[in-house]
């Protein structure tokens, strides 16, 4: 604890002395970015939205992109770890895909959708893969002395995925779940680079960036990161309530 | 009298790469209902592969495999099968893991905890009902596969090593009990081990298997009344004789 507030106290230094002696008249100094924070918290920017405004519009975005991420992620992650042939079809195209930066999908995106749901497809980029592959990998390490002895109690196959692969791959899925949701909410900004509407955390700090107020900016970039981190944790927690049937690793 | 498993000529090949591994050849025996069957063979004779064969998850390469008068099929039949190997699911407890075969095989599921909670006490395990099982001893594991395969009524039992694991007293424990179901409940029973004074202390039959690819190579007839006395003449000279099959087996390897 101690550790981590010098560690926190450190980098404000080191910020402020880089601010103090940087050449560049644009780069902020923490007080100012404080200054604006508080601004953009309780005035809000220049057409009024404000910071909770902004990242309560991004958080809606970010997790229907997630929910249809999830909905798409996990069953089609279910069957090609189920059927290995389907699998070595779809991985030619499944491969290169996931290599494609959200940023590079926006023009596609404004030729091909409209409105919120070019949002999802940006933000879907970037949950669908993560989410894929855990799942794969998960239905892949199901023990097949679990398969075999369901086998032998009469099980067929849909009882097999719903009672054996299902419930031993979750814990790979929700990994994928945590860190697709994470990609997911990094690809805010590149999601919010298209479309006419003033709000969302990505647009803010567009807005002010082509404003070159970089004190907005880092406003924006360090709402962007807790945010994230609380959504990382929340998932953390819910992994541990869901799986105190796992052998627990103490450091 | 009826047939609980007949097989005739069975043999089994497994191909590994390019070339294939004979495990069983031209196997025949047959058990009668509610007859206690013990298996004894040297290691990787293929023991457990038969076990698989007679419980229908896997086909023989050739020959004809009977149980009570169908080709197995757990779908339409009752089998409890407990592996050699750790079979529990681990996100659920000792009372979950019970409940799943009655889940599977249909039983209302008002039902589920009681008879679960039942053959829990059976294997001497209650107490633990909520430890998962990564929680419980090895020994404990196999006695709630145990429970989870008895708890299901089944007509045929598999059972595939299942006290290796356990501690001598343990052990001595579960085969009274195993001994009680079975004369209890009349069931078949298919017990595969590598103890020949398990298998003396326990079968109406044994079989010694040769080594691979194994077939039947001695059949004896234990003709001793239940409960059996470890120490006494006739136990001891049947115990020899069986000892003596094996090991002119175990040379070979
Ligand atoms: N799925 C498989 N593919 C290829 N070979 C196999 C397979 N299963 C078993 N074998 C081979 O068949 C032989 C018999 O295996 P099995 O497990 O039936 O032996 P076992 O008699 O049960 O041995 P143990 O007493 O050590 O448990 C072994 O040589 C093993 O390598
Ligand atoms: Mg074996």
């Amino acid at each position: 604890m101690l550790y981590a507030l010098s560690s926190v106290i450190i980098f404000f230094i080191f910020w402020e002395l880089i601010a103090l002696y940087s050449p560049s008249p644009y780069l902020p100094d923490p007080y100012s970015v404080l200054r604006a924070f508080i601004t953009i918290l309780t005035v809000g920017d220049v057409d009024g939205y404000t910071l909770t405004w902004h990242a309560v519009v991004s958080l809606e975005r970010v997790l229907l992109g997630f929910a249809v991420g999830t909905a798409t992620g996990i069953p089609i992650g279910m069957l090609l770890g189920i059927k290995p042939t389907l699998k070595g079809a779809v991985t030619p195209i499944i491969e290169p895909l996931r290599f494609i930066p959200p940023i590079a999908w926006i023009p596609l995106s404004i030729v091909l959708l409209i409105g919120l749901w070019r949002y999802i497809f940006l933000i879907w980029i970037g949950v669908f893969f993560p989410v894929l592959l855990d799942t794969i990998a998960g239905v892949k390490r199901t023990s097949i002395t679990l398969i075999q002895m369901a086998r032998t109690f009469g099980a067929d196959n849909k009882k097999i995925i719903t009672k054996i692969v299902f419930p031993s791959s979750l814990p790979e899925i929700m990994n994928g779940l945590r860190v697709g949701l994470g990609v997911g909410w990094m690809c805010i900004v590149a999601a919010e680079m298209i479309g006419g509407e003033p709000v969302g955390l990505g647009r803010l700090i567009l807005k002010y960036a082509n404003l070159l107020q970089i004190d907005v900016v880092i406003v924006g970039m360090i709402t962007i990161g807790l945010i994230g981190l609380a959504l990382n944790y929340l998932i953390l927690l819910l992994e541990k309530r869901m799986f105190r049937w796992r052998v627990e690793i103490r450091a | 009298m009826k047939k609980a498993i007949l097989l005739e000529s069975v043999s089994k090949k497994y191909e590994v790469g390019s070339s294939s591994l004979e495990v069983i050849k031209d196997l025949t025996f047959d058990v009668n209902e509610n007859e206690f069957v013990c298996i004894v063979g040297p290691s990787g004779c293929g023991k457990t592969t038969l076990l698989r064969i007679v419980s229908g998850l896997e086909p023989p390469s050739s020959g004809r495999v009977l149980v009570f008068d169908t080709p197995p099929d757990p779908r339409r039949q009752k089998f409890g099968v407990i592996f050699q190997e750790d079979s529990l699911l681990p996100w659920r407890t000792v009372l979950g893991n019970v409940k799943f075969g009655l889940e599977l095989q249909g039983y209302k599921e008002t039902e589920h905890e009681k008879i679960a909670r039942t053959y829990i006490e059976l294997v001497g395990l209650q107490g633990f009902e909520n430890y998962y099982p990564h929680q419980i001893s090895g020994g404990m594991k196999k006695r709630v596969a145990i429970a989870r395969a008895l708890a299901i009524n089944p007509d045929l039992i598999l059972m595939d090593e299942p006290f290796a694991d356990l501690d001598a007293q343990t052990r001595s424990l579960m085969q009274r009990e195993l001994l009680n179901v079975w004369s209890k409940l009349n069931k078949t029973v298919l017990f595969i081990t590598h103890n020949v004074e398990e298998a003396v202390f326990l079968a109406q039959r044994v079989f010694v298997l040769t080594k691979r690819p194994s077939k039947v190579k001695q059949i004896i007839n234990i003709d001793l009344p239940y409960p059996r006395a470890r120490l006494s003449p006739p136990f001891i000279s049947y115990r020899e004789r069986i000892l003596t099959a094996f090991h002119e087996e175990l040379e070979g390897i």
